[in-house]
């Protein structure tokens, strides 16, 4: 893995998340493994199970994020970049296992969000994306419109779902249930401005004990890049965003949609004169 | 519907690799991002909504400036426009995952997205590619002579309809190829300003294929047969042009998937052999010498084009879910910085 992390000092520890915006800070050097967070989503929404075996991958036998999977523990056996071979020694700190929590990132501008046409993708009240259920009618270009690779079709109802942030614990005062059921507090779940010093004083303690790759993931330095302003919920990590199957400088689509359409009008433009050329009476 | 839901792990494993060589370069080979489930629907849609819009307005420019000999092609290419139109809206609301609720995307107008936008233009043009070949028929005495319909549309001002509809139809051509460049897909949206200009050029490429072959059939003038192919030949390179442009583009890791394998034969004998290439040297030695294609050769090349201009639209659509499915493909174009803006 031969990953370059592009940080700007001025951009790093900064979003453009709104006033009053809730999210979470997923702390991966808490994290044990125990998927409890996968646990208590799938219990308070209701998911159902996803697939039953086994992948080989590790102890991830979840895969990714999807329509039933809106947290996603991802289990990274680090292997040694010298040999390609298991490494034969542990290191102090993380013992070349790596953990992260994944789940959607409720992206200050969210791709998803400006590609529902018909509008079932909302930003609540607490600055969070939903998709309300009662409308989304499963046309599926917030999928691939994603540059996290978050909602999914369900196979069952055939809409898209993703994580709601607990929009319904919210409105009860409640923290979401991934948060909540965490025994290490690697998930933590607050105001955005809050925990983004948070976990800018907690990247520096890291970096002081000497995990000197300590970094946030979902700033406008990295993650939140290209238009996407920042994550409102985001990371500490500390290998490159790849090994964790993350975009190190992911680009909000929509920015190719106005370049789009205009290399379509002059397109339009050089082929009317070409018809009009052709077809015209001489 | 299951089909294309899939989970991921159970089908991408690479012959030969293990979990442990996946894991090597990537998590354990797990796609970045999610690809659309979009399948032969769409490619159905692509391909006739782009025969559609692309004949309306070439009927249009005809209606304008083509004289009598832009007549036939007015004819044939406002009756073309609206049978290719009328399975569009099926194919699109039936690749829904819940086509009852298709009003639903006509809740809100979102100019950044492109499938909102589209909507919205494929309806208003729905409207303008009825009414031009209800027109029409009225002026081929379809609806007889003095009945109340045929007076109705008769009195309408029809160059002034097809004027203003030959906008949408430039729209409805091309407008699919940006609603594929604004999405995460590392082989559409790198590309982003050729996707558009190479959806028109195919669409105006089989337009003018379609058009030519039915004229063909017909008893029209053989001047109004030389003008499309002229305009088709333009298309033709056009589109080849934009096509070995897309390739420099993308790179060799993102244009992998167009080039290996069975979607990467029906790229180069499909779209490049039987689509583009062999039609054009038929073309080529007309030109050369000077003699016109004969009836034969024409609805050949014809043909040929067509089929090219569905291969291309099938390409394009698999591909891209091939591209989505490769964590090394969505990394090369989020690491790099030429992606930002």
């Amino acid at each position: 893995m031969s990953a370059t992390i592009l940080t700007e000092e001025s951009l790093v520890g900064t979003t453009g998340a709104r006033p009053g915006a809730m999210g979470f800070l997923t702390d991966t050097t808490l994290c044990i493994g125990c998927k409890a967070c996968e646990v208590a989503c799938k219990q308070w929404n209701q998911l159902p199970m996803d697939n039953f075996g086994l992948t080989g991958f590790s102890y991830d036998n979840t895969g990714d994020l999807g329509a039933s999977t809106w947290r996603h523990v991802a289990f990274v056996e680090q292997i040694s970049d010298e040999t390609g071979q298991r490494p034969t020694s542990l290191r102090a700190f993380q013992s070349n296992w790596l953990m992260m929590s994944d789940i959607c990132k409720h992206c200050v501008q969210a791709g998803c969000l400006q590609a529902c046409p018909t509008g079932a993708i909302i930003r609540t009240e607490y600055d969070t994306v939903v998709i309300q259920q009662e409308i989304c009618n499963g046309c599926g270009y917030c999928v691939p419109a994603c540059p996290f690779g978050v909602p999914e079709l369900s196979i069952s109802d055939h809409k898209v779902h993703k994580c709601t942030l607990c929009y319904d614990r919210l409105q009860d005062g409640l923290e979401p249930a991934c948060a909540k059921s965490c025994p290490t507090d690697s998930i933590q779940f607050g105001p955005v401005d809050a925990l983004m010093a948070r976990a800018r004083a907690r990247v520096s303690t890291l970096q002081t004990r000497g995990v000197e790759g300590a970094y946030i993931y979902g700033d406008q330095a990295v993650g939140g890049t290209g238009g996407i302003e920042g994550l409102n919920a985001f990371f500490i990590l500390t290998a490159p965003p790849e090994v964790y199957n993350l975009p190190s400088q992911p680009v909000l689509p929509q920015t190719k949609v106005l370049p789009g359409f205009t290399a379509l009008a002059g397109a339009a433009l050089a082929f009317g004169v070409a018809a009009i050329l052709a077809l015209r009476e001489e | 519907m299951t089909d294309g839901y899939e989970r991921k792990w159970e089908n991408r494993r690479v012959a030969g690799r293990s979990a442990g060589d996946e894991a090597r370069d990537s998590y354990y080979g797990t796609p970045v991002i999610h690809k659309p489930h979009w399948k032969w629907l769409i490619i159905f849609y692509f391909y006739l909504g782009g025969i559609s819009g692309a004949s309306y307005f070439v009927a249009a420019i005809a209606e304008h400036f083509g004289g009598p000999h832009g007549k036939p092609i007015a004819r044939a290419g406002h009756y073309l426009s609206l049978a290719a139109l009328i399975p569009s809206p099926f194919l699109l609301i039936l690749d829904l995952g819940r086509p009852e609720r298709f009003l639903n995307m006509l809740r809100v107008v979102k100019l950044a997205s492109p499938m909102s936008v589209g909507t919205w233009g494929l309806t208003f043009f729905g409207g303008f590619c009825t009414l031009s070949a209800m027109i029409q028929a009225a002026q081929d005495g379809l609806f007889g002579k003095a009945t109340l319909l045929a007076r109705l549309l008769l009195g309408l001002p029809s160059r002034t309809i097809s004027a203003v509809g030959s906008l949408f139809g430039f729209f409805v051509a091309g407008y699919t190829g940006v609603l594929l460049a604004a999405t995460a897909v590392p082989l559409w949206t790198k590309a982003y300003r050729l996707m558009g200009p190479l959806f028109l050029a195919s669409a105006l490429s089989t337009a003018t294929a379609a058009l030519a072959l039915i004229l063909s059939l017909g008893r029209s003038s053989h001047e109004s047969i030389k003008r499309l192919e002229r305009l088709e030949r333009v298309a033709m390179l056009s589109e080849l042009g934009l096509l070995l442009a897309l390739r420099s583009t993308l790179g060799r890791t993102l244009a992998k998937p167009m080039e290996e394998g069975h979607l990467g034969a029906v790229y180069r004998g499909g779209v490049l052999g039987m689509g583009l290439i062999a039609p054009l040297i038929l073309h080529a030695r007309s030109v050369l010498l000077r003699q016109p294609l004969s009836r034969g050769v024409a609805s050949l090349a014809s043909l040929l084009v067509l089929g090219g201009g569905f291969c291309f639209r099938y390409v394009i659509v698999l591909a891209g879910r091939d591209s989505a499915d490769d964590p090394q493909a969505t990394f090369e174009i989020t690491r790099s910085e030429d992606t930002q803006r």
